[in-house]
């Protein structure tokens, strides 16, 4: 009897055991130590996909952008500055339109206000150059064209500039998938006021605050 | 309690702080999340499954009804579809539904049959509203394996994705079901959900908060699929973790398996008011459910699948929100891995998520 | 042929004898089956209205229906404690005790079972599991252990005792050769069906209330003690209204087995209190709403201190020679621990291991009277099952019931 029973016990952990080695093995992914090796591995040969997300991007007119060792597409710009050429009204340089006398002109940019660091440190300009409206210039008087203003911008904000130029800062317009197509500084940030407003959330679930009564 | 060494636990006690407004905004412009602000809607008391039964009037005809009803349904699609009278309309949609209960399991089918499930799906939602919807049952790419990442510093927690989602994903209207929880933190009180607020209703950002997004993070081990006793949930080749909404059988051995708070269940039939219905659908992803089945986020398979970001992605204003392929080594997503400092939850019970987290 | 002729001479019988009986055997019946109706009603509107008339929700997903379900496991795979005396260390004792041990079983499979479904979002679709037809996650889900476990026991508990009862109709005695080996297995399949329910829970890193290696024994410590107590109970009515002759020795002899499970589930409890509470991390959180509430949230502490206190009084009842053998008191002792054992295995086991969920949020769980009234209603169907299965047994054991010749 006693011999039957161990018989009974050791097929009984046999089954276990067998069951415990499919466990075990289930995952076929099982080479991998980690997602990172995975990704590490799977991507050495990669030959990119056949999806593209050019067919979200919709209208808009873009402009390539090559910053070190990225190049990537950010929306053009000076389509959507109103009255752009600036040079339109600024017709003579800033400091002869500027002045009491000036009846003939009429006020103008009344509506923007500067909200963008200290005025030690910014006034209008610091990025607008009154000699040549059409154009903003760098801290050095270097010209810089409007559709390109992340450079202004990456003057002072270098650490958002390396994140944007990774990817990791701002926001990809389409899709995931190539051509990469990012939203340039002042597509989100107001240059004049660049500090995004609270405001309140979209929603509030009146259903989780019952099921946690 | 805060000179102590040690880990403790904070039991029973209410927190001074969260009896107060916990945006700690001083100029009352913060709507406390508990109290006031949604008194009105705490005092329509929600009845309970019985009370709703049983204070409906029914007579014993209906109660019969209800009684059989479950038992008719195999019987009722025979007898329509052997039924002379019915119209040819009425005896399809009986053959529909008789194949679709019937079919097997999207994950074993050959392109064909997924094709003809899609096509069958189609065409009744066309008999029963006269509306068309476009399905896809797109399989993964090759080289492509999804990955997201989340930028703590950047979230404020406006909840523009949560809105995007559940109108791209045809959630439940009635049990307000969300993919995504947005978790207002406590700075200085590193990750402690415990102290974290998600569903809260004032001005955001609030000072000295944090935001922080969860949602299914499509584990690359994932032990909702382990569990599931009939697969139907799985991890498809791009890294996608989806269910088959006719396959699975409800027991929701998963969404107990779920470190992360991932998955949804369908306690009752889900309701989409139909204008507000997203037609662009996927099998796998957004396309109508019913009752008694789980459901999640696919990372909107039926966006991403074809190379676009999805909803939430899509609708985050501040772009805390980073979508891509972690195969191509020139993406976005793997810039942020390889230059980040990144970390996931609960990364020490092995379930490899592909959602990861960074600050500025 | 002949068996076949015999056979359906043994259902004519039986029916004849189930559905003859005393009054109160009549009244007893009419109360389970109108119990059932009612459970049967209240199941109807939840595949109606899907499980959003339970009180369950996507915080606490399992509630009553698996609480039950747990706890009948355990009181399913007691009747090992009867079938290993009896047939292996042949312990004339308990013979007369098995088969009602395995009638028990069979009972508490079923409505194991019934929980199961009850709790299925889609029952519709439940053929989805059945091997061949539908896809069956094996060995990957622990679901699927369960599945078959509970199966080839409820197999094995409804062959055996058939073999048995049906040799004894007939007049024969049953070949030793014959079921021996059956009820060698079931030995270790009551020990597996129990260890298996306690993997599902288990094995779930995410739940760190129930990740904890004590689980399994303590599931078989608390079964061997709640499923005897039950035992020792129906043979206490057995007795005392029918005609069956059950010793006092064996009812002694099953209240030992209850003393050393009860015991031995009580030193495991103290094990994990004092893991819980002696150095308490995150994952002792759900510790701390069971016993102490959390956040101000306190809906399981009168649930589980009466469960503790039943457990302890019973416990301590049980451990004196002089109260376990004064026979009053034992039954007394045996519903005290049947009952704890209820709410710790049911209500003290599943609910707070959703409680905090993943992210810290505590959603408290009460069940609602639709749930309730399922719930009942498959206890009803149980008793009444068992109920069904005793009385034949019985009469065929006394020879009432007997295969009248092949004339």
């Amino acid at each position: 009897m006693m011999k039957s029973n161990l018989n009974y016990i050791i097929s009984l952990l046999g089954v276990l055991f067998l069951g415990m080695q499919f466990q075990s093995c289930k995952h076929k992914e099982g080479e991998y130590h980690s997602i990172n090796d995975k990704i590490e591995s799977e991507s050495k040969n990669y030959h990119g996909t056949t999806l593209s997300s050019e067919a979200f991007l919709g209208d808009i007119k873009t402009v390539e952008v090559t910053e070190g060792a990225h190049s990537f597409l950010i929306p053009e710009r000076k389509s959507h500055i109103k009255s752009y050429a600036c040079t339109e009204c600024h017709s003579k340089p800033l400091n002869q339109m500027q002045g009491a006398d000036s009846e003939e002109y009429q006020k103008a940019h009344w509506d923007v206000k500067m909200i963008h660091a200290r005025e030690l440190t910014m006034n209008c300009i610091t990025c607008h150059d009154g000699n040549n409206m059409n154009e903003l210039k760098s801290l050095t008087g270097a010209r810089i064209d409007f559709n390109k203003s992340y450079q202004l911008c990456s003057q002072c904000h270098s650490n958002q500039f390396q994140d944007w130029k990774g990817g990791a800062h701002g926001k990809r317009i389409g899709g995931w998938a190539p051509p990469r197509v990012s939203m340039t500084c002042v597509n989100c940030h107001n240059p004049h006021q660049p500090a995004i407003q609270p405001k309140w959330p979209a929603r509030f679930n009146t259903q989780k605050v019952l099921e946690r009564k | 309690m805060s000179d102590k060494k040690w880990f403790s636990l904070n039991i029973g006690k209410e927190h001074k702080a969260s009896s107060k407004c916990g945006c700690g905004n001083a100029s009352g412009s913060c709507n406390s999340h508990d109290s006031g602000g949604n008194a009105g809607i705490g005092e329509e008391r929600v009845k309970d499954g019985f009370e709703q039964v049983f204070e409906v009037k029914m007579d014993r005809r209906s109660a019969f009804r209800k009684l059989t009803a479950s038992l008719m349904i195999g019987a009722g699609a025979v007898s329509t579809s052997c039924s002379m009278v019915a119209g040819d309309e009425a005896k399809e949609k009986a053959q529909i539904d008789w194949e679709e209960q019937f079919k097997g399991n999207y994950k074993l089918m050959t392109d064909d049959e997924k094709k003809a499930t899609v096509d069958r799906l189609v065409r009744s939602y066309q008999l029963r509203t006269g509306k068309n919807i476009k399905m896809s049952s797109k399989d993964a790419q090759e080289g492509v394996l999804f990955g997201y990442a989340f930028n703590i510093s950047k979230c404020q927690g406006y909840m523009d994705c949560v809105t995007a989602c559940v109108k791209e994903n045809n959630q439940d209207r009635n049990s307000q079901m969300e993919y995504i929880r947005i978790h207002e933190m406590k700075d200085g009180k590193g990750l402690d959900f415990g102290e974290a607020d998600d569903n809260y209703y004032h001005e955001v950002p609030a000072e000295g908060h944090f935001y922080l997004g969860t949602q299914c993070f499509h584990c690359d081990n994932p032990p909702c699929v382990d569990v599931c006793p009939v697969q139907a949930t799985w991890r498809e080749d791009d890294g996608l973790v989806v269910v088959d909404y006719d396959w699975c059988v409800g027991c929701r051995y998963c969404m107990a398996a779920c470190p992360y708070d991932g998955r949804r269940f369908n306690w009752s039939t889900p309701e989409v008011p139909e204008e507000e219905i997203n037609k662009n659908q996927h099998y796998l992803g957004n396309r109508l459910r019913k009752k008694g089945v789980m459901e999640k986020c696919t990372f909107c398979v039926q966006r991403s699948r074809s190379g676009q970001n999805p909803a939430c992605v899509e609708a985050c204003p501040t772009g805390a929100r980073i979508f891509g392929n972690l195969l191509d080594p020139n993406s976005t997503i793997r810039w942020v891995l390889e230059n980040k400092k990144v970390f996931r939850l609960k990364e020490d019970l092995g379930t490899e998520p592909k959602f990861w987290y960074f600050m500025d | 042929m002949r068996r076949l002729k015999v056979f359906k001479s043994l259902v004519v019988d039986s029916m004849r004898v189930i559905t003859h009986g005393s009054k109160n055997y009549h009244i007893w019946m009419g109360f389970l089956s109108f119990i059932m109706l009612i459970g049967m009603y209240c199941y109807s509107i939840q595949l109606d209205q899907g499980l959003s008339v339970t009180g369950m929700t996507d915080r606490v997903s399992w509630g009553l229906y698996i609480s039950n379900f747990t706890f009948l496991v355990g009181v399913a795979a007691a009747a090992v404690m009867l079938v290993m005396p009896t047939y292996v260390l042949k312990d004339i004792d308990f013979k007369q005790a098995v088969l009602i041990g395995e009638g028990l079983a069979v009972a508490a499979l079923i409505m194991c079972l019934a929980f199961v479904i009850a709790d299925m979002g889609g029952p519709s679709v439940l053929w989805h599991m059945i091997p061949g037809i539908g896809v069956f996650n094996f060995p990957s889900s622990m679901l699927t252990w369960d599945v078959i476990v509970l199966n080839g026991y409820l197999f094995l508990n409804i062959s055996i005792p058939f073999y048995i009862l049906f040799r004894h109709y007939q007049g024969r005695e049953a070949k030793h050769s014959v079921y021996l080996p059956g009820a060698l297995i079931s030995v270790f399949w009551a020990v597996g069906i129990h260890l298996v329910t306690a993997f599902l829970y288990q094995g779930l890193q995410a739940r760190p209330f129930w990740n904890n290696a004590l689980l399994g024994p303590r599931f078989l410590a608390s079964a061997f003690a709640a499923g005897p107590a039950l035992i020792i109970l129906v043979l206490a009515i057995i007795r005392n209204s029918t005609a069956f002759k059950i010793e006092d020795k064996t009812i002694k002899k099953i209240a030992m087995v209850v003393t050393v499970a009860a015991q031995v589930n009580l030193i495991m409890l103290i094990s994990e209190l004092f893991k819980e509470f002696y150095a308490p991390t995150h994952h002792s959180e759900s510790a701390y709403y069971l016993f102490f509430g959390l956040h101000g949230k306190s809906a399981l502490i009168p649930w589980i201190w009466t469960a503790i206190t039943l457990n302890v009084t019973a416990t301590v009842i049980l451990t004196f020679h002089k109260l376990r053998n004064n026979l009053r008191v034992l039954y007394f002792a045996c519903v005290l621990l049947f009952i704890g054992i209820w709410i710790e295995k049911g209500f003290g086991l599943i609910v707070p291991g959703f409680i905090p969920g993943p992210y810290g949020k505590i959603a408290e769980y009460t069940p609602t009277l639709i749930e309730i009234g399922v719930t009942i209603g498959i206890w009803a169907l149980g008793a009444f099952l068992f109920t069904i299965l005793a009385k034949t047994a019985i009469n065929i054991e006394l020879g009432k019931l007997r295969y009248k010749g092949d004339n």
